[in-house]
């Protein structure tokens, strides 16, 4: 066998000078079969001699070059391949069997460990130290409550002035605490309601922030455009005209 | 045997002592496959003569009383006709440029000696033609018309024949435009072998096939650059299409100017250094051109042109649809994250105006979302939605294994481009799971203090 490769090497860099005698099976492999397509006589009959050789030495070689070798010894080769996979390796179970069981056993531990990760993936952002937040901030504002302004006999009836602060006291309180970026730094809001020619809510707003980062949460989580336009959006999302009491006018809000 | 309607109106017109129309010279194939020798005819369409072309004499301009040469002049030179027919967008073209003004529309048919196999011949032709329409041109200033009231309108080939001419003429005449000038031959030319600024008073030129049958570089005061001015969209991108796999991207320059002068579309093209940039949104300041818009393709140029003259020569880019109207609406989106850990993604944002909604996808480069870092972004629809109630945005990110991350914007502002009247569009504190879409209500984002 070995002589006959050596003098297929020899004919195979006559005919496509390959500077290297080195790499023997690989390379002749391909070699052969982009010649076999060049069609005069001593190459077709070089293929034929390889071609045998390379049916020989399938079962000692890498798989890789059987994939490479179109050569019409393919069935013979894959009958091989197939009587290797129904070897018994133990008891009943046979070599495929082994094969899957593995391939199945890499797939499960890949699917645990990526639902492991993301199940105890802990977002950064939504982790935080409520106690380290001590420095406060302070935002001052005003706004019209329109709907008490037009009845107002009726609604001084129902709502007391307490009521009322306390009231608006909680739906600002909402609206913060259910804000992604400011809930965690907000703390409370006060209210004071002033019942001139209309009803005007004077409020201030306390946030907490911790002492480091300050700089960065003061121009932009806890900038006064980030509270102000909160508070903003929050009442363009109203319905608008809303006949509620606590309807606020959203072009009326202003922060100092 | 019966009379034929056509030849009907002939006899009638030869009756009434009418000069029949000189119409666009049709050749075929097989002329093309013989050759054809250089034979320049001008044709003359002004207001009232808009369906039938009067040809002129080339030195007795008085014998066509149609010629007014008090009126400014149009030159259309076409470019290769490489199989003879008429170019399809001549008539289109002589229409839309009447409209512009009262002015003589010529088309310059060179026909024979650009309808030929071997595209050289036709190269080597263009400066024979054009010493043949200076020749016009001087004949035309000596009879009082002003070589500054002249715009020259060149398509491919025909570009550097009005460079040519205008060389000729030493640069002084008005304008000339150039259609995706010729490549072919013409890429290692010199100046003085192509258009170049130094041809006319005025050079503006729009590129769309630069990467086969146009010319790159910039070669005009100012170079419109169509989508980047190669592969227009809608144009077929294998040779199965047939013909318009090789002229479409060229042939598209033709058809974005002539809509450009229907004012069907408003092209405004952004001073850039590259396409890459421009989608990159790096490049929406107009600011130099105030208090004037960024250029819109077109006739008009009038509001450029002294500040494109004095920037010597300036690039603009745009992005077009791949049909008519063809035009993009352009909003520049800035945002800012407050997540601590850097994300990269692409956008995808759609405007909705009741049932109606057009999308942008901004997904040719990833985008870097730092924290507290603006990030900008050009975001280019097809349609021009009015009143926008909705706007979903989706920011993906391409994981698709592992944990779901969230993206936290403290703000995103839609600022539209080419409509100033138009209010700036601002939602704030919104968050959203990566490749998942939100949609919010905008609100205007100037508080009334």
């Amino acid at each position: 066998m070995d002589i006959e490769m050596n003098s297929f090497t020899h004919n195979g860099n006559d005919a496509a000078p390959h500077s290297s005698n080195g790499p023997v099976t690989a390379s002749n492999t391909a070699d052969v079969t982009c010649r076999a397509s060049e069609a005069t006589e001593t190459d077709s009959l070089l293929t034929v001699q390889v071609s045998a050789s390379n049916g020989q030495s399938i079962p000692s070689s890498p798989t890789g070059i059987q994939k490479n070798a179109h050569t019409p010894t393919e069935p013979r080769t894959i009958s091989n391949i197939r009587r290797e996979l129904n070897e018994v390796v133990f008891w009943k179970v046979k070599m495929w069997m082994v094969i899957a069981f593995i391939l199945l056993l890499i797939l499960l531990v890949i699917i645990i460990s990526v639902a492991l990760c993301s199940a105890i993936h802990r977002d950064p952002d939504e982790t935080f130290d409520p106690s380290l937040f001590k420095v406060p901030v302070y935002f001052n504002g005003s706004f019209l409550l329109p709907n008490l302004a037009l009845k107002e006999e009726q609604v001084t009836s129902n709502y007391s002035n307490q009521s009322l602060s306390a009231d608006l006291q909680n739906k600002l309180a909402d609206l913060y605490r259910y804000s992604p970026a400011l809930g965690r730094y907000f703390s409370k809001a006060e209210i004071r309601v002033l019942w001139n020619s209309s009803v005007t809510a004077d409020y201030q707003l306390k946030f907490l922030m911790p002492e480091e980062q300050q700089d960065a949460l003061r121009n932009f989580t806890l900038s006064r455009e980030m509270v102000y336009n909160v508070f903003r959006q929050f009442l363009y999302d109203q319905e608008p005209g809303s006949s509620e009491p606590l309807y606020i006018n959203p072009r009326s809000l202003k922060m100092f | 045997g019966r009379m034929q309607p056509s030849r009907l109106v002939l006899v009638l017109g030869l009756l009434s002592g009418e000069e029949s129309c000189d119409n666009f010279t049709d050749l075929n194939l097989s002329h093309c496959f013989m050759g054809t020798s250089l034979y320049v005819r001008l044709l003359l369409y002004t207001r009232s003569n808009l369906d039938c072309g009067r040809e002129l004499d080339h030195h007795r301009l008085s014998s066509q009383p149609l010629f007014n040469l008090s009126r400014p002049t149009a030159f259309v030179i076409h470019g290769y006709r490489p199989t003879g027919a008429p170019p399809i967008w001549i008539d289109h073209i002589v229409h839309l440029l009447a409209e512009q003004e009262d002015m003589n529309v010529i088309v310059v048919d060179w026909n024979k000696g650009a309808a030929n196999l071997n595209y050289f011949t036709a190269v080597t032709y263009t400066r024979e033609a054009a010493r043949n329409l200076t020749g016009f041109i001087m004949t035309m200033e000596e009879e009082g018309a002003a070589l500054s009231s002249l715009h020259l309108i060149g398509v491919s080939l025909g570009a550097h024949l009005a460079g040519f001419v205008g060389a000729n003429l030493k640069g002084k005449i008005g304008r000339i435009t150039g259609l995706d000038p010729a490549g072919p031959m013409f890429t290692s030319t010199t100046p003085e072998e192509r258009l170049d600024p130094s041809d006319a008073m005025f050079v503006d030129v729009l590129h769309t096939d630069m990467d086969s049958f146009g010319l790159r570089g910039a070669h005009g005061h100012i170079d419109f650059y169509a989508n980047g001015g190669v592969d227009q969209p809608g144009c077929p991108k294998t040779i199965f299409a047939g013909k318009s796999y090789f002229v479409c991207d060229h042939q598209r320059s033709v058809f974005l100017f002539l809509c450009a002068l229907n004012r069907t579309c408003s092209l405004t093209g952004y001073p850039c250094s590259s396409y890459g940039d421009f989608l990159d949104g790096r490049c929406l300041q107009c600011e130099a051109f105030k208090p004037a818009s960024c250029p819109v393709l077109g006739y008009d140029i009038s509001r450029w042109r002294e500040t494109l003259l004095r920037l010597g020569q300036t690039k603009v880019f745009f992005s077009t649809t791949a049909s008519l109207p063809y035009k993009k609406l352009s909003y520049r989106v800035d945002m800012v994250t407050w997540n601590q850990y850097l994300r990269w993604g692409v956008v995808y944002i759609r405007l909705h105006s009741g049932r109606h909604f057009t999308e942008a996808r901004v997904d040719h480069k990833l985008l870097r979302l730092e924290q507290y870092t603006s990030t900008r972004l050009l975001a280019q629809f097809d349609e021009d939605l009015q009143h926008i109630q909705k706007i979903s945005l989706r920011i993906s990110t391409g994981n698709v294994i592992g944990p779901r991350y969230k993206i936290r914007l403290l703000r995103i502002r839609f600022t539209p481009l080419e409509r100033p009247e138009r209010p700036l569009m601002c939602r704030f504190d919104i968050i959203m799971d990566e490749n998942m879409e939100v949609a919010f209500r905008p609100l205007p984002c100037n508080s009334p203090h």
